[in-house]
């Protein structure tokens, strides 16, 4: 839920609205405060666009919470002063959260989940979860999850009553040793720091699973949880438009059938589409701290500062709203999964924050032969 | 100073054209110059494509001297001015500069929205206008007796002064009341007319610790964080409050010893919360001022008799030493058809994003 986030200074009480370890005035600990009964104290509805806001007209709200702190917040609805201002959770299927990281990373997380309905969890849980390490690359390019979404997300796991021993990260690399990505990535410490397990996929056994004309060599690992989190770094691709719930799934398959899928293209988002059928259901977290515009994935896309954390349970739903937020092409896949009936596309539920009020262009990929305009 | 407007000439041409006129009218050559104290703000989007300023202004200056960038925002001016002060030097030119008309409306927009919080504002859209809008509607709220009436008089005020400053980029431009009251919505309840005018253009000041016929009584330079929803109260800002209380103490002087002032009025609503804010007013009667004349040319307190950042421009780093430009022109009796006649004493106010920075000047005429 929406709520406004400060830290405090327990000894002397000095307020900051950035996360602070400790207090620069008399070294005291500093705990967090958090609002979340929010009123409408102020409303301006803007006219102007601009790069990043290019829709209008919009409202931007100036709320007030019950301990006197404000915040903005950009809505497409309009408000009057006074009025109270919630955001509504939902657990159907065509729901997507998307929520904005105010420096908080565990406060984004935990918002995102909330909003699409939360994750039932608890001592006995087994949970996978699966960022995106296909490519080295440092935490703050996009090319990797970023670091501090996924200590959120281990955070607010073990604060629902998750166990350590029972959180695993999971992830192979077709390209690179995958202990240089997560090191260079940064994940490597959040393993160490919360003492969770780390499997590299492609030394786990492999299955063969038959969907349509495709056989896909799949991880035996998915079998083994109780609860999937998928959690891609959201980022343009050259070939299918965007990497995010599907590509991202991509890493749970063989090498084998990696190679075969990409020897032809149309063959390989058709084989795409078809993953969400071979794999137990999931939740994706759709990590848009700082993505990738323009030709990704790799060291040829452009880091994109977008501050957004993505939440469904349906990973079409998932991919269609990242793809509309960013005004992308259409995408193949996701068309296709639509049609097929994986997943309602033109029936998605924004809540968190609305479509209207995300909607931005970023870099389109240029090149692909799969995506036309 | 330069004319505020739209410049063919690039920001060290700007500069240097300043920075000439300044020294000439020092009656000194850049010989007895033992620092500049520069600031501009490199533009991202802007295809002069130039960066590190200092570097530039040694060569248009052929000096090895000190030059220090100052880079302050919107208060860019007022800061170099207040770093200039802390130097010790015997002569200091300071100088600023803005090229901001090769980027368009909509990159200006973003440009200075990064003067705001990155997560808390800027992906909420808070642009420039919209921040002082919701002051304005809180403004408001609180005190039901302000219209926007009161703010389009405001802004009305200045455009009759820069109608009459050849300076100023609406110099001989007739605007009407109504042409501000019937301007389009920007952020509501702010409209078009209600903000301030991008320009480009430089100023300079040469300081000195020689006798001069003005002295700098008061200089300070505050700080009051970077977003505005953290003050206690959203309809004042800590910066300007405590800068002129600081400046005035330096002075040994009080709000109504003022003869004459340069308010930064990014936004009508923010002229009109500097009226209370800087001591003329008590909190809640700045309508007031505008309403009964006070703050007019011929009033007692006049405000923005150089237009303002409203009609004179708003070149972002030029706009404080453009404001002390005008006092030292109106001190000296050389302001033409806007010329103040109670003159001795007087206020600059500039502001570096939505109240971030401030700076307050009390000049003197000795």
């Amino acid at each position: 839920m929406t709520k406004t986030i400060r830290w405090i200074c327990e000894k002397c009480d000095k307020k900051w609205i950035h996360p602070v370890e400790k207090c620069l005035y008399c070294n005291g600990d500093i705990k967090k405060q958090i609002g979340t009964n929010l009123k409408v104290i102020g409303v301006t509805k803007v006219h102007a666009p601009s790069p990043l806001h290019p829709i209008v007209p919009y409202n931007i709200l100036m709320l007030g919470d019950e301990n006197g702190n404000r915040m903005p917040k950009k809505t497409i609805k309009d408000y009057n002063v006074e009025d109270s201002y919630e955001d509504k959770a939902d657990s159907s299927e065509n729901t997507v959260a998307v929520v904005k990281i105010k420096y908080d990373f565990y406060e984004a997380v935990k918002e995102a989940l909330e909003l699409m309905g939360d994750v039932e969890v608890n001592e006995n849980t087994k949970i996978l979860i699966k960022p995106n390490l296909a490519i080295p690359g440092y935490s703050y390019i996009g090319i990797c999850t970023n670091p501090r979404v996924l200590a959120g997300l281990i955070q607010y796991l073990i604060e629902k009553g998750a166990k350590k021993e029972n959180i695993t990260i999971a992830e192979q690399s077709f390209f690179v040793p995958l202990e240089k990505i997560a090191k260079k990535s940064g994940i490597d410490n959040v393993i160490k720091k919360f003492g969770v397990n780390y499997v590299d996929i492609s030394k786990t056994e492999f299955e063969e699973k038959q969907e349509r004309e495709f056989t896909f060599e799949v991880s035996k690992i998915v079998n083994d949880f109780d609860l999937i989190l998928n959690v891609p770094v959201i980022k343009t691709d050259m070939i299918v438009g965007i990497d995010g719930a599907f590509e991202n799934l991509t890493r749970f398959l063989s090498k084998k059938t990696f190679d075969e899928l990409a020897k032809d293209p149309k063959k390989a988002v058709s084989a795409l589409t078809l993953l969400p059928k071979i794999f137990p259901k999931f939740i994706t977290i759709g990590d848009a701290s700082i993505g990738m515009q323009g030709n990704g994935p790799g060291m040829n896309g452009v880091p994109g500062f977008y501050n957004l954390i993505f939440a469904a349970r349906n990973p079409v739903v998932h991919d269609k709203a990242v793809q509309e937020v960013f005004c992308l092409r259409k995408l193949p896949y996701v068309e296709l999964a639509g049609k097929l009936g994986f997943g309602d596309i033109s029936n998605i539920n924004f809540t968190g924050n609305e479509l209207e009020s995300l909607r931005r262009d970023i870099k389109q990929p240029i090149g692909s032969k799969l995506i036309k305009n | 100073m330069t004319k505020f407007g739209t410049s063919d000439k690039l920001s060290h041409q700007l500069a240097y054209d300043a920075s000439l006129a300044a020294l000439n009218n020092a009656d000194i050559n850049f010989n007895k110059i033992d620092a500049v104290v520069c600031s501009t703000i490199e533009w991202f989007f802007s295809v002069e494509k130039q960066r590190h300023f200092a570097g530039m202004l040694s060569s248009m200056f052929r000096t090895n001297k000190p030059i220090i960038r100052v880079p302050g925002g919107c208060a860019g001016g007022g800061h170099a001015l207040w770093v200039a002060n802390q130097l010790g030097y015997d002569n200091v030119l300071v100088v600023g500069v803005e090229k901001l008309m090769t980027c368009k409306s909509d990159a200006i927009l973003d440009e200075f929205m990064m003067a705001m919080d990155s997560r808390w504002e800027q992906t909420e859209g808070m642009i420039a206008p919209a921040s002082a809008a919701l002051a304005a509607g809180v403004y408001l709220n609180k005190f039901p007796d302000t219209t926007t009436d009161d703010l389009a008089k405001i802004a009305y005020k200045n455009h009759s002064n820069g109608f009459l400053n050849p300076k100023a980029r609406f110099y001989g431009k007739k605007i009407t009341l109504e042409d501000i009251k019937n301007s389009k919505v920007v952020a509501s309840p702010l409209r078009v007319m209600d903000c301030s005018i991008s320009t480009d253009g430089a100023a300079a000041v040469v300081i000195s610790n020689d006798k001069s016929d003005i002295d700098i009584v008061g200089s300070d330079l505050s700080t009051g964080r970077l977003a505005p929803f953290e003050s206690k109260d959203m309809t004042t800002w800590d910066g300007t409050v405590i800068t002129r209380q600081n400046a005035l103490k330096q002075a040994g002087l009080i709000p109504q010893d003022i003869n004459f002032v340069e308010i930064h009025d990014a936004f009508s609503i923010v002229e009109l919360m500097a009226y209370e804010d800087l001591g003329f007013c008590k909190k809640g009667e700045g309508a007031k001022m505008i309403r009964d004349g006070v703050v007019n040319l011929d009033g007692k307190l006049p405000v923005n008799a150089s237009g303002g950042l409203k009609a004179k421009g708003h070149p972002p780093s030029a706009t404080g030493l453009s404001q002390i430009y005008e006092l030292v022109e109106q001190m000296r009796n050389e302001a033409g058809d806007r010329q103040i006649t109670n003159n001795k004493v007087a206020m600059a106010h500039n502001i570096g994003g939505v109240g971030g920075t401030v700076t307050n000047h009390v000049l003197k005429r000795v």
